[in-house]
C-alpha cells in the first residue's frame, strides 16, 4: 500500500568496488532492458533496408526522422555531427519512461541520480564543446554585449548561476514528473483496493471511480513520458546550438 | 500535475512543464552554492544571503528567457533566424 515502495532499489547482484556500491540493481536491470529494446528495434527493424518499409522499419525511421528534424531545427545544421548523442539520449529516456508504465516494472528515470547523471553528461559535453570550438572566447557567454560596465558585477554572477542551473533544472524536471506521476497512479490504485477492503461489495462498486481516474491518468502519463523525453532532447539541442553559435 | 487540456498543443504543454522548474532550479543552485561558499570561506550568513538573491535573479532571468523564447543562451542576444527553436 506504500505508494513509494515502487521506487525502492533492490540489489540483485551485490558488487562492491573499493567501498563503492556498484551493485547490479533493478534500476540497472531496466536500463539494460531499455538499451536492449532500443538496439533490438533499430537493428532488427532496419535489417531489411527495404524501400517500402515494414512496420518495424517504419517505427525506427519515424524515431530517426523525428530526432533528426529536432536536431536540424533547434541545434542548427552544424550540429549534424552530434545527432548520435542526441538520438541515444532521446531513445534512452523515452523508452525508459514508457517501460516504467508497464505495471510491475521499475522506472529508472524516477531517480534523481539517474536524471542528474544524464543532465550532467549533457552539461559537460556542451561546455567542452563550447570551449573547444571557441576557446577562451566561450566565456563571453557570461557577459552580454551592450550592457553597461556598471552592471557587470551583478550580471555576471547571475549569468553564471543561470548557466549552472541548467543541469539542475533538466534533471529535476524529468525526475519530478516521473516520480509524481507514478506516485499518483499508485495512490489512486490504492484507493480502489482500500475501499473494497473496508466496505466490501459497496466499496468495490464505489472503487470503480478511482479506477476510471487511473485510466485517464495512465493516458496522461504516456503523454508525460513522451513529452519529458522531448523536452530533455529539445533543451539539449538548444544548449548545443548555444555552444556552437556563440555570438 | 493538472494539464492535458484538449486545446493545448504539445509545445505549450512542454513550456508549461518547463518554466515552473526553472526558477526552483536556479534557487537550488544559488542557495546550495551559497552554503558551500560559507562552509569553505567561513563567512557564515553572508554567502547564503548574497547567493540567495543572485539565485532568485537567475531564476527570474531563466523564466524570462523561456517565456520570451530567446532560447537558453545566457546573454540577451536574440537568436538569428525565424525558427530559432524556441517555444512560442
Amino acid at each position: 500500500m506504500d505508494p513509494l515502495h515502487q521506487f525502492q532499489i533492490q540489489r540483485y547482484l551485490p558488487i562492491n568496488i573499493g567501498g563503492l556500491d556498484a551493485s547490479f540493481s533493478n534500476s540497472a536491470l531496466y536500463m539494460v532492458i531499455t538499451v536492449a529494446l532500443i538496439t533490438g528495434l533499430i537493428v532488427y527493424g532496419m535489417r531489411g533496408r527495404a524501400l517500402v518499409p515494414s512496420r518495424m522499419q517504419s517505427l525506427a525511421e519515424l524515431f530517426y526522422e523525428f530526432v533528426a528534424n529536432l536536431v536540424r531545427d533547434n541545434a542548427g545544421p552544424d550540429a549534424r555531427k552530434y545527432f548520435p548523442f542526441v538520438f541515444s539520449l532521446f531513445m534512452f529516456i523515452m523508452v525508459g519512461n514508457l517501460i516504467g508504465l508497464v505495471p510491475g516494472t521499475f522506472t529508472f528515470t524516477s531517480h534523481i541520480i539517474v536524471t542528474f547523471g544524464l543532465a550532467l553528461t549533457v552539461f559537460v559535453f556542451v561546455t567542452l564543446l563550447g570551449l573547444i570550438k571557441h576557446g577562451f572566447h566561450f566565456f563571453s557567454l557570461f557577459m552580454p554585449s551592450g550592457v553597461p560596465m556598471a552592471l557587470a558585477p551583478i550580471l555576471i554572477p547571475i549569468e553564471i548561476l543561470s548557466y549552472l542551473s541548467r543541469p539542475v533544472s533538466l534533471s529535476i524536471r524529468l525526475f519530478a514528473n516521473m516520480m509524481a506521476g507514478h506516485t499518483m497512479l499508485k495512490v489512486f490504485g490504492g484507493f480502489s483496493v482500500l475501499l473494497g477492503g473496508a466496505l466490501g461489495g459497496l466499496g468495490y462498486t464505489v472503487g470503480i471511480l478511482p479506477l476510471v481516474i487511473n485510466i485517464a491518468l495512465v493516458g496522461f502519463e504516456i503523454l508525460v513520458a513522451m513529452l519529458q523525453a522531448y523536452v530533455f532532447t529539445i533543451l539539449t539541442c538548444l544548449y548545443i546550438r548555444d555552444a556552437l553559435e556563440l555570438h | 500535475m493538472a494539464g492535458g487540456d484538449d486545446g493545448l498543443s504539445k509545445r505549450s504543454i512542454g513550456l508549461a512543464f518547463r518554466i515552473g522548474i526553472e526558477m526552483v532550479a536556479a534557487m537550488i543552485v544559488g542557495v546550495g552554492g551559497g552554503m558551500l561558499l560559507d562552509n569553505w570561506l567561513g563567512t557564515t550568513p553572508w554567502g547564503l544571503i548574497g547567493m540567495f538573491f543572485l539565485g532568485a535573479g537567475a531564476g527570474i532571468v531563466n523564466v524570462y528567457r523561456a517565456v520570451n523564447g530567446i532560447g537558453y543562451a545566457p546573454g540577451y542576444r536574440k537568436q538569428p533566424g525565424p525558427e530559432s527553436g524556441s517555444e512560442q
